[in-house]
């Protein structure tokens, strides 16, 4: 099966693998050729004065970006290793780009991460591959067969531990719904 | 920095310049064997922990322990601050705050306006209190549910 498969029926899917950047660090980052420089860097979170930067003096989560900025003009963009390069609050906001790419400028988004938090929520179709084979897909965030190969999101775990003795929460994946959920179970 | 056997670094952009400040650490970016630690008396794990289970990472951070290897961890998942006693926060590249762990984490206000979360124990917890359902921060899901259905 190859990626043109995957997306036949779903605009975003995740992919739990390894992913290595294709980047080159050399030069500054003005010296990309990205179509629409300034206005790419923008959409991804990073400012124009990034241009002048060296992509050598880049962070981590910059590169990430950077990487981004330069795929948005393809139909299919294929990102990935978004949890150990951004934190929380950039990991929200690509979380809400994908859903923006897809739903307003026909992309498809690939994303392939070895953390599940990177597309919680997020896609409707998630893939495990091993050894560049598909050993495993699923829809469900709450398939338990899914954690034999990833790890559990903690919403998860903990709906699942809450329960084992009967206390039927809601299956969410959003720690406000869980909230309202717990705080009619109790009170 | 105070001598503590146990660190979590949080930074809202990991860069190796973080690496300058603990240069008397062995730093460790890739695979690394349990025989390789004990050979080391402080090491320091670069954003490599993010994804192991709870398990491995209970188990690492208890050998660390048994056999006195100083360590640091540097990451940008706040979850792992729960393995370790004490937690520095960085902005960039500049400390914001640290502290003992659990009294660092509840500067929710401060930690999420540079773009962190909380640990989900931990922010379950301080909504839950909001709620008036519980009165303590509890850092593990036993506790907390033990608090909640008692």
């Amino acid at each position: 099966m190859e990626i043109k498969d995957i997306l036949k029926d779903v605009k975003i899917v995740g992919i739990v693998s390894n992913y290595q950047t294709n980047l080159k660090i050399e030069g500054k980052v003005k010296d990309l050729k990205i179509k629409n420089i300034s206005s790419a860097l923008k959409m991804v979170g990073l400012g124009v004065n990034s241009l002048e930067k060296s992509i050598s003096d880049l962070s981590i989560s910059e590169l990430w970006k950077l990487e981004l900025a330069s795929k948005l003009d393809n139909d299919v963009i294929i990102i990935g290793d978004i949890y150990n390069s951004l934190i929380y609050k950039d990991r929200e906001y690509m979380k809400k780009l994908f859903v923006k790419l897809s739903n307003d400028y026909q992309k498809k988004i690939v994303i392939i991460d070895n953390n599940i938090n990177s597309f919680i929520g997020v896609v409707k179709k998630i893939f495990v591959i091993r050894d560049k084979k598909i050993v495993y897909e699923t829809g469900n965030f709450f398939d338990q067969e899914l954690y034999k190969y990833v790890k559990m999101p903690k919403i998860i775990d903990f709906i699942k531990y809450v329960n084992r003795d009967n206390n039927r929460l809601e299956k969410t994946t959003d720690i406000y719904e869980l909230i309202k959920d717990i705080y009619r179970r109790v009170s | 920095m105070k001598e503590i056997t146990n660190v979590t670094i949080v930074s809202t952009n990991l860069n190796r310049r973080l690496l300058e400040n603990y240069k008397d650490y062995y730093v460790i970016e890739n695979n690394f064997s349990y025989d390789e630690l004990l050979q080391k008396k402080k090491v320091l794990f670069f954003n490599i922990l993010n994804n192991l289970s709870d398990e491995k990472l209970h188990k690492l951070f208890e050998y660390l322990k048994d056999n006195n290897i100083l360590f640091i961890n540097i990451t940008n998942d706040i979850e792992l601050s729960l393995y370790t006693d004490y937690l520095m926060v960085y902005d960039d590249s500049k400390i914001l705050i640290e502290g003992q762990t659990l009294e660092v984490l509840k500067n929710e206000k401060l930690l999420k306006r540079i773009g962190l979360n909380l640990p989900f124990m931990v922010e379950l917890s301080f909504l839950l209190k909001d709620y008036d359902l519980i009165n303590e921060i509890h850092l593990n899901k036993e506790s907390l549910v033990d608090e909640l259905w008692k």
